[in-house]
């Protein structure tokens, strides 16, 4: 371990760390959106779209991150979409985590219980109230778990976004054990960087998860 | 002499290739309190959904005070779905209670019965919920107005499902096996609610098992097995008199399953 080297590339370490939570922030927010776009999608009675959009879903799902994002940012140009290697960072986290996250929000309208429908319509409540005050908060609330889950598992998907050159954590911690032939030093910093992301999030999360849940918990009562 | 509140003619509901309904008559008057009894799979909850349309039917016909629930009626002998806009306006008249209760679990009770009242009959936030604590109050859970379902025991929690049901201030009341998923002793207090409506002139169908309920609050019995009314009359005759071998059977079965 060498103090000195770590205190000279401290300042990349951190902006590389800001570039880390920056393209993850990003990319998750928008693959948040679009998945639960696709998933509202879904519902709609036209099978075609359906189909289509399983399709996606199965494409996305069924290759790896990586090439996904040289397809995007290397091959991009060919059909007019050139992106700086950050947004392209951005991009792809977005589309890749859009097809885990449509999954996650389809499972939690799925989780929603037909006889609490029932009940909306019983009382002659209209679709559009029974979506945005039965099914969807319902939805909402099942899906946060795997939420987290996913936001966590697409944390460590950032270190991929190195190989396009965008200058986040992974990119500078090698930079780093190139520059100074320190590898040990480089990949501890990075675990500890790493970890306290990761940490921080699912400790986030808990709190996200106890809080739309509380009400919702099972107390030891009479059935 | 006006309609009767509820008006089942033929009425026949298959799923795929099985009949689950097969003409099934049944009129309930104003005020009436009828109680549908019957072995498991005999279509008396298919019976009961019928008749507010959550379930659709084949042939036959359900009338609400005379309206004709879920289609419209044509000069020409066809007939096409109802506007759902006409749908919903029925439903608002025609109360159900769950055998699961059916609370919305993040709404606390007193959201549960101010909800409808918001969305359904436009009522303001204030008295909504005004409405809703009386409501509550009225089912014994005034203290309970802002506990969430899952911190409500089952009996509770179909009471506040009858508090729901009950604040839109329905013509009639739907009651699918409201007792069959509760411990034996919850159980009283929901048919006590239930019994109360019963005296203030409600009209009420209900499914049930509670064969002491049957006898002692309902106007009638009728007797569902394999998709037909096999008996419809006053609750001595149906479970002492029964001139149907089947009727008789089931009963004797429900008799000797309680004797200890």
């Amino acid at each position: 371990m060498n103090p000195d080297v770590l205190l000279r590339y401290a300042p990349a370490l951190i902006s590389g760390f800001g570039v880390t939570v920056l393209c993850w922030g990003v990319g998750g927010a928008l693959g948040l959106i679009l998945g639960f776009v696709i998933a509202l999608l879904y519902r709609l009675p036209f099978a075609p779209l359906r189909y289509l959009l399983r399709a996606v879903i199965e494409a996305v799902r069924g290759t790896p991150f990586l090439v996904q994002l040289f397809l995007l940012y290397a091959g991009g140009p060919y059909i007019g979409l050139k992106l700086s290697a950050t947004a392209a960072g951005m991009v792809g986290l977005g589309l890749y985590s859009s097809a885990y996250f449509a999954e996650i929000f389809r499972g939690g309208f799925a989780a929603v219980p037909v006889g609490q429908i029932e009940a909306a319509m019983s009382v002659g409540m209209s679709p559009r109230d029974t979506m945005l005050r039965v099914t969807l908060p319902a939805a909402l609330i099942a899906a946060v778990p795997p939420i987290v889950n996913m936001l966590i598992v697409l944390s460590k998907e950032t270190v991929v976004l190195s190989i396009i050159t965008v200058p986040e954590l992974m990119y500078q911690m090698q930079t780093m054990a190139a520059e100074t032939f320190t590898a040990f030093d480089a990949i501890f910093a990075m675990a500890v960087f790493y970890w306290l992301l990761i940490e921080a999030t699912s400790r986030l999360g808990r709190r996200v998860e106890a809080r739309v849940t509380a009400f919702m918990a099972q107390e030891a009562s009479p059935a | 002499m006006s309609a009767p509140m509820i008006e089942i003619r033929g009425l026949t509901k298959r799923f795929g290739a099985h009949e689950v309904l097969r003409g099934v008559d049944l009129t309930i008057a104003a005020s009436e309190v009828v109680c549908l009894i019957g072995p498991s799979g005999s279509g008396k909850s298919t019976l009961l959904r019928c008749v507010n349309f959550l379930e659709s039917y084949d042939r036959g016909e359900v009338r609400i005070a005379g309206r004709l629930i879920g289609y419209e009626e044509g000069p020409d002998e066809i007939r096409r779905p109802m506007a759902p806009r006409a749908l919903r306006e029925m439903r608002r008249e025609i109360g159900m209670v769950f055998q699961h209760f059916n609370l919305w679990p993040h709404m606390s009770a007193l959201n549960n019965v101010a909800e409808p009242l918001k969305r359904v009959r436009g009522l303001a936030h204030a008295e909504a919920n005004e409405r809703a604590a009386a409501m509550l109050a009225r089912v014994g859970l005034a203290d309970k107005a802002h506990a969430y379902p899952a911190r409500l025991s089952g009996g509770q929690q179909q009471r506040v499902a009858i508090a729901r049901a009950l604040a839109m201030q329905p013509r009639l009341m739907l009651f699918d096996e409201p007792t069959s998923a509760l411990d034996p002793e919850l159980v009283g207090e929901v048919l006590e609610v239930m019994k109360s409506l019963a005296s203030e002139g409600m009209t009420m169908l209900v499914v049930t098992h509670e064969m002491g309920f049957a006898a002692h609050v309902a106007d009638r019995i009728a007797f569902i097995d394999d998709g037909r009314i096999l008996d419809d009359g006053l609750p001595r005759r149906v479970l002492h008199e029964s001139g149907e071998p089947r009727v008789q059977q089931f009963l004797q079965t429900y008799h000797d399953r309680n004797a200890f």
